[in-house]
């Protein structure tokens, strides 16, 4: 697996906020892919863009309910055409039967489309201790590789780079001139990758969707560098998670309609490649030998448990990054891994493990805006609280340990309001405690861990020298007199 | 028990009785089969057959729309029923652009638009990236990387999107519209449909026929682009930055 830094997003996401120049660049940013899918949906109506909602879910939840007997049925239909698919439980497997591949083939060089299963998978790392140069060819991921840094955002991986950057970067790692304009850049890294693309031995990609039908691999691109890593070397591998099934090919016109908007605003990206198998013999180009390989890792903890299930409805649109008010003030780099903002919340603890990620269930102030842009309306927050759920109720020592924190403030709040004269005695106990700390009904510093953590941002109120059951009697035995 | 097996990764028959055991199911085939897979082979022709009418009875709406449409999706557009006047255009954009290297496909509709003598006169040698006229392959990527455009014809194109739908095979090669800076597609007029959905019929009724299915097929919708750094668009990243639609009719 790529490494995990989950155990430490408290601390990175301190340090996101307080970085002036991540700042500046999140607020530039944030707004943008926002309101571009706003106005998409306006201009398909919002009444056709919950129809469309509707029925993606429809299709989602029937397949990942059977997709023992999708799974199958891509098995079938895609050797039929000529291809071979693997099965990979883990990180580790996928690896094993990519590299299993590359010494068959004495695959030298591999030019990469995205796939966020390989960032799963740490491919790039496992490739290069195997001798072979694997070159990311989506332009944010290229920027990233250079830069040895991993993605920013699901859609837009190097959102947080500004062009003075890339540049810099550019001239650093490639020897070319340094440019303000962007055009020149991209310019740059197209002759760059040209040459990769028509030298490389094989050709690594994800997978928007897999159809069952027809055994077809859906590929949904703006660059270009999908159709040259399927067409141009003579291996074609696509790594993709088990749960990327769809089941027939017409499915597919209610997800191109859903996920170029719900990501970019855009109708429709400026390809959709279609794989099915490898070139067949009258074809005048393509591969010669078409993988695709399902990978499983850790998604089969999500498939089992009926309230985490809908995370495998994901399409991997961003949307919910893009709104989620965490995400945007910490960005992408604090969840510590390879899938972040909300259904990165839900899904990165299942694959790394809960008591890794415990904090991440917690990312959350269950706002719901999340579940309100999602294509799919996955319901993101309740699976949050449900995580959160299973650390405090874990059967694993090691997950309840984890939320140990949590587990002890809610049964001290719950003994506090098991009885009234409880009450009664912590508030007479809480005013003498506060009165080194009060001043002018604030408390503005709580000196004493773990409490000092309520007074970081904020003010306390202090406790008044009258609590509300106190002037209640009062008043009421006033009245009776 | 682990079935042996001997390359990486594990068999189709354990993972998959991993998910029947994770979701609780008894029985492999879901209770409520989907729909769609249940269509028979005559069900999907009947539904082509009247697609194909309907098609029919809105093509010039259809073709209105799709001119309508391909401008603001990033194409350049002309609309012509006159062959005379689409070789031109072809003739004209290579003199434009100073194009001294065309390669084109072998597909029907480029036999009835003659352009590669016309395109020499002008400068441009054509060469036809296909099996059958003689080249190696290993000539062809030296070829269609050096070349200035690339023209194709198209498979259908989708008014709703104003898609170009390219299906390489026997006479179209995967290069031709992917790797010149321009790229231009010819579109004839019964081959316009209306939505995404038509597409995905007519395929799915090719597939369940069965024979020699092509296995690729490509949406083009514009240029090449990309909004990577600064979110600023930028065309012609790896693909094409200036992409025709000849509408012949």
């Amino acid at each position: 697996m790529s490494e995990i830094k989950t155990q430490e997003f408290k601390k990175a996401s301190r340090e996101a906020m307080a970085n002036p120049k991540l700042q500046a660049r999140l607020q530039q940013v944030m707004g943008h892919f926002d309101n571009a899918r706003r106005d998409a949906i306006e201009e398909i109506t919002p009444e056709r863009w919950e129809e469309l909602r509707t029925q993606a879910r429809q299709i989602k939840r029937h397949t990942i309910e059977n997709l023992d007997y999708y799974i199958e049925l891509v098995h079938e239909r895609v050797t039929a055409n000529g291809g071979v698919v693997h099965f990979a439980r883990d990180a580790h497997e996928a690896n094993a039967i990519v590299a299993d591949i590359v010494q068959r083939n004495g695959v030298k060089l591999a030019a990469k489309s995205k796939s966020m299963v390989s960032e799963e998978m740490g491919l790039n790392r496992v490739l290069a201790d195997m001798g072979v140069e694997a070159v990311e060819t989506d332009l944010g991921e290229y920027i990233i590789q250079l830069a040895e840094e991993t993605p920013f955002h699901i859609i837009a991986p190097a959102m947080h780079k500004s062009r003075q950057e890339v540049s810099e970067l550019f001239s650093t790692r490639l020897g070319t001139p340094n440019t303000d304009r962007i055009e020149e850049l991209a310019a740059q890294a197209r002759t760059a990758l040209r040459e990769k693309f028509l030298r490389a031995d094989m050709g690594i990609t994800g997978a928007n969707f897999v159809v069952a039908e027809t055994g077809t691999l859906v590929i949904v691109t703006n660059e270009g560098n999908g159709r040259m890593c399927t067409s141009a070397p003579k291996i074609h591998v696509s790594l993709t998670g088990m749960e990327k099934i769809v089941p027939s090919l017409e499915d597919l016109a209610i997800f191109l309609r859903l996920l170029p908007r719900a990501a970019t605003g855009q109708h429709i990206t400026s390809y959709v490649s279609f794989v099915s198998g490898p070139r067949r013999p009258g074809d005048e180009d393509g591969p010669e030998e078409f993988h695709l390989i399902l990978v499983d890792n850790g998604r089969l903890k999500m498939l089992q448990d009926p309230e985490l299930r809908e995370a495998l409805y994901c399409i991997r649109c961003g949307a919910c990054l893009n709104i989620c008010p965490i995400y945007r003030n910490v960005g992408g780099h604090a969840y510590g891994w390879v899938y972040p903002g909300p259904i990165g919340a839900v899904v990165t603890p299942n694959l790394v493990g809960l008591p890794k990620a415990k904090d991440l269930p917690f990312a959350s102030s269950l706002c719901g805006a999340c579940r309100d842009v999602c294509p799919i309306k996955i319901n993101i927050p309740h699976m949050l609280l449900h995580l959160r759920h299973k650390l405090s109720e874990s059967e694993s020592e090691d997950e309840r340990k984890a939320a140990f924190e949590d587990v002890f403030f809610a049964k001290a709040f719950a003994f506090l309001m098991s009885s009234p004269w409880i009450l009664s005695a912590a508030h007479k106990l809480g005013r003498i405690v506060q009165w080194p700390f009060e001043h002018d009904g604030k408390i503005q510093r709580i000196p004493v861990p773990p409490f000092s953590v309520w007074t970081k941002s904020k003010d306390l109120t202090a406790l008044p020298p009258k609590s509300f059951h106190d002037i209640w009697e009062q008043q009421l035995s006033k009245e009776q007199q | 028990m682990t079935e042996p097996h001997p390359t990486p990764g594990i068999s189709k028959n354990e993972f998959v009785q991993r998910l029947q055991s994770a979701l609780g199911k008894s029985q492999r085939t879901p209770v409520q089969p989907y729909q769609k897979l249940q269509e028979s082979l005559d069900e999907l022709v009947k539904r082509a057959r009247e697609l194909q009418e309907h098609l029919q009875h809105i093509r010039s709406k259809l073709l209105d729309a799709l001119s309508d449409l391909a401008p603001k999706r990033g194409w350049k557009f002309f609309r012509t029923r006159n062959t005379e006047e689409a070789i031109d255009y072809i003739v004209a954009l290579c003199k434009q652009k100073d194009v001294e290297s065309v390669v084109r496909s072998d597909e029907e509709v480029l036999q009835s638009l003659p352009v590669d003598q016309p395109l020499l006169l002008a400068g441009a040698r054509v060469t036809v990236i296909a099996k059958s006229s003689g080249f190696s392959q290993q000539d062809w990527r030296k070829t269609a990387a050096n070349a200035g455009l690339g023209i194709t014809g198209a498979d259908f194109a989708i008014a709703e999107t104003a898609t170009v739908v390219a299906i390489p095979r026997k006479g179209l090669s995967r290069l031709v519209s992917l790797v010149p800076p321009i790229h231009l597609a010819i579109v004839r007029p019964q081959d316009v449909v209306e939505r995404l959905e038509d597409v995905f019929l007519l395929r799915r009724l090719a597939y369940k026929n069965g024979g020699d299915v092509p296995n690729y097929m490509n949406f083009i919708t514009g240029p090449s682009r990309t909004g990577d750094i600064e979110q600023t668009i930028i065309v012609g990243v790896h693909g094409p930055k200036e992409v025709h639609m000849l509408l012949l009719g």
